[in-house]
């Protein structure tokens, strides 16, 4: 070619523009897409933990605005009661007079002063604490009258209303038409009034003053308790009963007589109450006493325990908390408990008073206590101008104010978002944030005696159609469940997963070993929610149906392979040695069946030799004795031990002796041996059984009772899908990785294949293989779909393989979407992914730093 | 003990066989017209279905005393002989709305006769599942035209074609006309409500806003009322086409011939026929609508909602993957804290999808999706647009989820390329960036590769997380709809095929019923699963071929 027609190429010794700016962009753009992935990834702990952090911030307490403290008429004697809206528009005082006012919150006026019983005066007055319930009022003549007051809301069309009240900003209100205006958040205008309706009347004993009364709303009916000044004590119960045609309710009343008159040598009692199912009625005196009817059977009431409240003092205030059933009690020293009903002496017996919490006690008499219409909150004033909201379930106490009056009457309003204090002259309020007092760590992780509760427990029931409900946040039952899981399949996974990696590194040959492992791989892509569906609609069933045929055949196959190696032995040398590869692996394959078929027809003979006849009925302690149970689960260990017996017992002397014999020979006695050694174990197994029966040992009750069909046994056999081809693939590895002179070293020194691994392959890779287990643990921790599907989900902490649990994951994708988003329930629930995160990346961590040392390890080679 | 690890290996292997074994069985043979059975027994009642499942029992002895004499005696010998059990069979009968049940047991020594009817047909019908019985007449327009199965038959075959073309006219009808007729007056309800919330209610824009309103409103009602009327018409025609069937007790009943799905007279088919009417329900099960409250019909939104996912979960990790990739292998300054930031990224995907799932939600769906309805769709509120899971945060959720394991792959790929290429390329002089698109890049790429899939194979088999970002048992319409503008709806829930296993197979109504159509679910899934997995394999084997070839 001539150099006319190749151009000269022209060296360009300036690198290009276009080059220098690509490099710059290219090199900033993937530094910053880096970082920002690696950092949006590390984005989820601290967003986790950011929802979370609201729980451990304290409750916070200011004083309200310059209203709080102004005067308002003076009265001598404490309010009836006190009731406050949603918005804190409107506030209701029922004087002791039966005078009923209204005061504009706003502005410190007084709308308006009705009399809604005439002239009447209440001698006696009962509240419910949630919003909406009846009250009900004793007076003078005996006479019982029930009224309704209440706050209603009702939106206002524009045109409505005149044009100042147009012009309300969000926020702000207007007085309307005897009640308050105001505009919401949406833009619309609210008008929140008063209603306060009288409705029937009753007369239920002798025309003596009511001294005291008491009512609860039920399903069963409408209660009333009232105490005269006579002494005549009577349970009264209505029922209403709708008619569908004419819409009219009928009334019936049926009542009770506790006490027909009052006990000349005593006296009466200072408080009654009744709870809120009207199944108890309490009648508690000055010095603390405490009578507890028990009302189940209404026509026969029993007088279930009396005991005393106090421990020295007396009585100040005694109330019920929001779900009327625990009864706070103060003294007037400024002590404060909380007591309710429980069944201590078992399931079955009578629910008795237990003192459930005692609180920090205040320096002076408690004047009031109020508990919060939303939760287990209480609000308690002492003579000293003290305040404290109490948590009452945890006993912790929320906030502590001082003020410079005494407040005769408290109430929490409906949002819980302030506190409103009425000393004789004045009003006073509290700007509160309450935050999440039932989501404390205490509560999240430790038993607590919730109500109702004979011991303190671990417990968790998040949520409830009725608001007086109590949600119980414990989370240990569910990290329990996800323990139990893990700990099942893992039992179940582990072995089978190692031992097959053992087999495949050492035994296979190289190119059935690959596609083994790739077979293997395939079932770690399973989806989970296949594995889940199949678990609990095929699988749980068909073991039902089958248990104790796969029961035993978690004995028999092991058994059948074990048969199926001796037999091998019997092989001719020459057959042995040329069919060690694929043709034992078939040979072993076949014995599986074999170890099937022997379940099968074993089966239902140990049913009926060791569990009377019926697996289930035997679990759930209705027949047979101990002994079957523990001999099952004993078989495994007296296996371990009769093989250390027959190696320590006969290994050293047979050693020298065999030298002597050929292969058959040995392979018989080897026979002979195992059949001994099986004998033996089955006797050594019987005896233990035996002598711990004698011990009184059941393992009833423990790892084995009641069958569930969805159950931890099941649980642990589908995860075992999950979890088998992880281990297995990185154990594998592990094994594989070990460097081949070893090996070779060890089969020149004259050791057998299985010596080599057992003696220098595992020891070697032994690192390798725990971390395998480590993320193994890691998967079988978060799995959600097979446990939700698997597991039953019931939130209980038993051993029992036969019983279901609840794991935090499957809490978490069942519970969340329904959360209320920025409740104490959806941040107890990032609680539960975190403690998920925390639980998954300690593991792998663990994993990873062993894995890093068994690499150094490899590398020193 | 050689013998126990080969029978652990051998244990594993029959797991997962027998798994597959059993979801390819009853997956594969749900579609296949079984033939239909009248069973009569002792007690003379009669019952017409399909055998779905055969197992034996313990019969008690108050079974047996309910037998007449002799038979009571025979089947004690015949157990006594046996293993003590007798078998049984699961019909599946159907008429649910007559019946209320959609299968019995029939146990065989009850039954005193059984025969496989000619004219016995299975109708599957559009809105109440599947029906057993004999054809008694077609009617058309009240008229009986025909009263014999064969003639019956000949009529259905006339008139199907012109029933189904009107009611295909009818829907296409009422979900894109009529659709885009509630789309416009919604449009103009919205945009006045936009309008009264940036002015105010009674506000000079607002009232001229609501004219405009007002006048849209009334061309579309018009528009309306038209498509409605054909949409009537249409109906009015297809429902003079009847087919009266009698059940195996004599119930006659009415069924719309736009209602039959399809009508198999099984017990006629041969083979060849057999064939086809399996595939063609393959064929609807694979691109048509669920019916039947998702017990009957096909997975389409479930295969689209799933695909469509996984690709754009893929189209969100894949860069940002690589992005990291490279960054922590290439520009990095190797040292601890890199090392610690790859062993946190390692971590990463050990941690639990369902904590993903958690953080999508909360992060997602109730602060980003949140925060941009109020910026952009306040007009809708309080109603969410992205304010709850839909398909754009399930993409972003799984790709979150995936992410470790495309930045682990694509790492260990990059690490792969050896360095005397880079020093090479670095010699001739190229800058940095040329040798990692020029060199490295490409011969990283398989590895790239199988990162993707294997993060696709993951994200398309979760489920846990999906439960919390959008999976929805029924969503209406489908995310990507071309005729609606923009075309794409990333905020809409979608339907999944892992989902809609759990949820038919444990949520649903009568998830006894719809559990053949779980197992070929289920069979659908592993399947695209399990490909997508060989792929990766396969890639990887060659990509290793590959470098061995290089060197």
């Amino acid at each position: 070619m001539s150099p006319e027609t190749t151009p000269r190429a022209r060296r360009n010794r300036k690198t290009r523009r276009a080059a220098i700016l690509g490099e710059r962009f290219a090199s900033a753009a993937i530094t910053a897409g880096g970082i920002g992935t690696i950092l949006a990834v590390c984005l989820i702990f601290f967003f986790l933990a950011w929802v979370v952090h609201p729980i451990f911030l304290s409750p916070t307490v200011q004083a309200g605005d310059e209203l709080s403290g102004a005067a308002v008429a003076e009265v001598d004697r404490a309010p009836w009661s006190m009731g406050v809206d949603e918005d804190r528009l409107l506030a209701w005082t029922l004087q002791h007079d039966g005078a009923l006012e209204l005061v504009d919150l706003a502005t410190g006026l007084r709308l308006s002063v009705q009399r809604p019983f005439g002239d009447e005066s209440p001698t006696a007055a009962s509240f419910g604490i949630g919003t909406g319930e009846r009250a009900a009022f004793g007076f003078a003549d005996g006479s019982v009258r029930v009224a309704r007051i209440e706050f209603l809301a009702d939106f206002l069309k524009d045109d409505e209303v005149s044009e100042d009240v147009i012009g309300l900003e969000v926020g702000a209100s207007a007085v309307h038409e005897g009640g308050v205006v105001g505009r919401t958040p949406t833009g619309q205008l609210r008008l929140t009034t008063l209603s306060v309706e009288v409705l029937e009347r009753y007369e239920l004993g002798t025309d003596a003053p009511v001294v005291d009364i008491d009512h609860a709303e039920s399903p069963a009916g409408f209660f009333l308790t009232t105490l005269q000044e006579d002494g005549k004590f009577v349970v009264a119960r209505v029922r209403e009963r709708r008619n569908l045609m004419t819409g009219k309710t009928t009334r019936s009343l049926v009542q009770t007589v506790l006490r027909e008159s009052a006990d000349p040598l005593l006296e009466a009692p200072r408080e009654i109450l009744m709870d809120g199912l009207g199944q108890s009625v309490y009648a508690v005196w000055k010095d603390g006493r405490l009578e507890h009817w028990d009302m189940r059977v209404f026509d026969a009431p029993v007088l279930r325990e009396e005991l005393s409240l106090l421990e020295e003092g007396e009585l100040a205030r005694v109330r019920f908390v929001t779900g009327k059933k625990t009864l706070a009690v103060a003294d007037d020293r400024g002590n404060l408990w909380t007591w309710f009903p429980a069944r201590v002496g078992g399931e079955d017996s009578d629910p008795t008073l237990r003192l459930a919490r005692r609180f920090e006690p205040g320096d002076s008499a408690v004047v009031a206590l109020q508990p919060s219409p939303r939760s287990r909150t209480l609000a308690v004033s002492y003579a000293s101008g003290l305040t404290r909201l109490f948590q009452t379930t945890l006993g912790d106490k929320l906030v502590e104010l001082e003020c410079e009056e005494v407040l005769t009457t408290l109430v929490i309003p409906p949002k819980e978002d302030a506190l409103l204090g009425r000393s004789s002259q004045r009003l006073w309020t509290w700007e509160i944030e309450k935050r999440y007092p039932e989501a404390t760590l205490t509560a999240l992780f430790r038993p607590i005696p919730y109500e109702g509760f004979a011991e303190p427990e671990h417990f968790w029931a998040s949520s409830s159609a009725s608001d007086d409900f109590e949600p119980q946040l414990g989370l240990m039952p569910l990290v329990f469940g996800t323990i139990k899981a893990t700990v099942y399949s893992m039992i179940f996974g582990a072995p089978l997963a190692i031992l097959a990696a053992i087999y495949t590194s050492e035994f296979l040959s190289k190119r059935l070993r690959a596609s083994v492992k790739s077979t293997v791989e395939l079932m770690a892509s399973l989806p989970s929610v296949v594995l889940g569906f199949i678990a609990a609609l095929v699988l749980a069933p068909l073991v039902q149906d089958i248990l104790p045929a796969f029961l035993s055949a978690f004995l028999t196959v092991p058994f059948a392979i074990l048969t199926g190696a001796y037999l091998w032995q019997m092989l001719p040398d020459h057959l042995a040695i040329r069919w060690a590869g694929w043709q034992r692996f078939l040979a072993i394959f076949l014995t599986l069946p074999l170890g099937v078929g022997a379940a099968v027809v074993v089966g239902p003979l140990f049913e009926s030799l060791l569990f009377a006849g019926e697996v289930e009925g035997w679990l759930d302690g209705r027949i047979g004795s101990a002994f079957g149970g523990t001999f099952f689960l004993l078989v495994p260990a007296a296996a371990l031990v009769t093989v250390l017996l027959m190696g320590s017992v006969l290994g050293p002397r047979m050693r020298e002796r065999s030298a002597t014999w050929t292969r058959a020979q040995v392979a018989r006695f080897e026979s002979l041996k195992f059949v001994g050694g099986t004998l033996v174990l089955i006797a050594v197994a019987a005896v233990l059984a035996f002598l711990l029966q004698a011990a009184g040992f059941d393992p009833r009750g423990g790892v084995l009772d009641t069958y569930v069909q969805r159950n931890a046994l099941i649980v642990g056999f589908a995860m075992g899908f999950a979890i088998v081809p992880i281990i297995y693939t990185l154990a594998e590895d592990a094994l594989s990785e070990v460097p081949s002179q070893l090996r070779e070293g060890s089969l020149a020194a004259g050791a057998t294949t299985w010596q080599t691994a057992v003696r220098i392959v595992i020891p070697f890779a032994m690192s390798g293989i725990f971390s395998a287990l480590m993320i193994g643990l890691g998967r079988a921790v978060g799995e959600t779909m097979i446990v939700l599907m698997a597991a039953g989900n019931t939130a209980i902490m038993d051993w029992n393989v036969f019983n279901g649990f609840r794991t935090l994951s499957a809490n978490v994708a069942v519970e969340l979407p329904e959360a209320v988003v920025g409740s104490a329930h959806y941040r107890t629930l990032f609680v539960a992914a975190l403690v998920l995160f925390f639980m998954t990346f300690a593991l792998n961590t663990l994993a990873e730093m062993v894995r890093r040392h068994f690499r150094g390890r490899m590398h020193a080679l | 003990m050689v013998w126990l690890t080969g029978g652990s290996l051998g244990l594993c292997l029959v797991m997962i066989f027998g798994l597959l074994a059993l979801v390819a069985h009853h997956g594969g043979r749900t579609f296949w017209p079984r033939p239909i059975r009248l069973v009569e027994d002792l007690q003379g009642n009669v019952l017409l279905g399909e055998v779905t499942e055969s197992d034996s029992f313990a019969p008690d002895e108050g079974l047996l005393a309910s037998l007449p004499e002799e038979h009571a005696t025979a089947l004690r010998a015949e157990i006594a002989a046996g293993d003590g059990e007798v078998g049984r069979r699961l019909l599946r009968t159907e008429n649910f709305e007559l019946t209320g049940v959609h299968y019995h047991w029939i146990d065989d020594p009850f039954v005193a006769e059984e025969r496989t009817p000619e004219w016995a047909l299975v109708v599957e019908r559009r809105d109440k599942g599947r029906f057993y019985g004999f054809p008694t007449g077609f009617l058309v327009e009240g008229r009986r035209l025909a009263e014999t199965p064969p003639a019956i038959w000949e009529k259905l075959r006339e008139h199907e074609g012109a029933v189904l073309e009107r009611f295909d006219r009818a829907l296409q009808l009422e979900e894109i006309d009529l659709g885009r007729a509630n789309r416009a007056m919604n449009d103009a309800r919205l945009e006045l409500r936009e309008v009264e919330l940036d002015e105010g209610i009674d506000s000079a824009a607002w009232r001229a806003q609501k004219v405009e309103h007002d006048r849209r409103v009334e061309g579309v009602q018009a528009e309306f009322e038209r498509i409605t009327g054909e949409i009537g018409r249409l109906r009015a025609v297809n429902a003079n086409y009847q087919l009266e069937l009698e059940t195996v007790e004599g119930q006659q009943t009415l069924v719309g011939v736009a209602d039959v799905v399809r009508a198999v007279p099984v017990n006629q088919l041969g083979l060849h026929d057999k064939l086809s009417v399996y595939l063609d329900r393959w064929w609807e099960f694979l691109t048509e609508d669920p019916r039947h409250a998702n017990s009957e019909g096909g997975v389409w939104p479930a295969i689209f909602g799933t695909v469509v996912m996984t690709l754009l979960m893929t189209v969100v990790v894949v860069p940002f993957g690589v992005l990291a990739a490279l960054y922590l292998r290439e520009y990095a300054k190797q040292g601890a804290l890199v090392s610690l930031v790859r062993i946190a990224v390692n971590n990463l995907a050990g941690v639990p999808s369902i904590v993903f799932g958690v953080f999508g939600f909360g992060f997602f769906c109730q602060i980003l999706g949140v925060g941009i309805d109020e910026l952009l769709f306040s007009a809708t509120l309080p109603n969410p647009t992205y304010g709850k899971g839909g398909l754009m945060w399930a993409s972003l959720t799984l790709a979150l989820l995936t992410l470790p394991v495309v930045i682990v792959a694509t790492e260990e790929a990059l690490s792969a390329v050896p360095n005397s290429m880079r020093e090479g390329s670095y010699a001739c002089g190229a800058t940095k960036w040329q040798t990692i698109r020029r060199i490295v890049l490409p011969r990283a790429q398989p590895g790239i590769m199988t990162g993707m899939i294997l993060a696709v194979a993951r994200g398309a088999g979760e489920v846990a997380p999906l439960m919390l970002v959008g999976a929805a048992k029924w969503a209406p319409s489908l995310a990507v709809d071309l005729a609606q503008f923009p075309y794409v709806f990333p905020e809409r829930s979608f339907m999944h095929l892992g989902f809609h296993i759990y949820d038919v197979g444990f949520q649903s109504q009568n998830s006894e019923a719809a559990r053949p159509l779980v197992y070929t679910t289920t069979l659908l899934l592993i399947g695209i699963v399990v490909v997508l997995n060989l792929v990766a394999v396969w890639i990887r084997a060659r990509m290793r071929r590959r470098l061995h070839g290089a060197r």
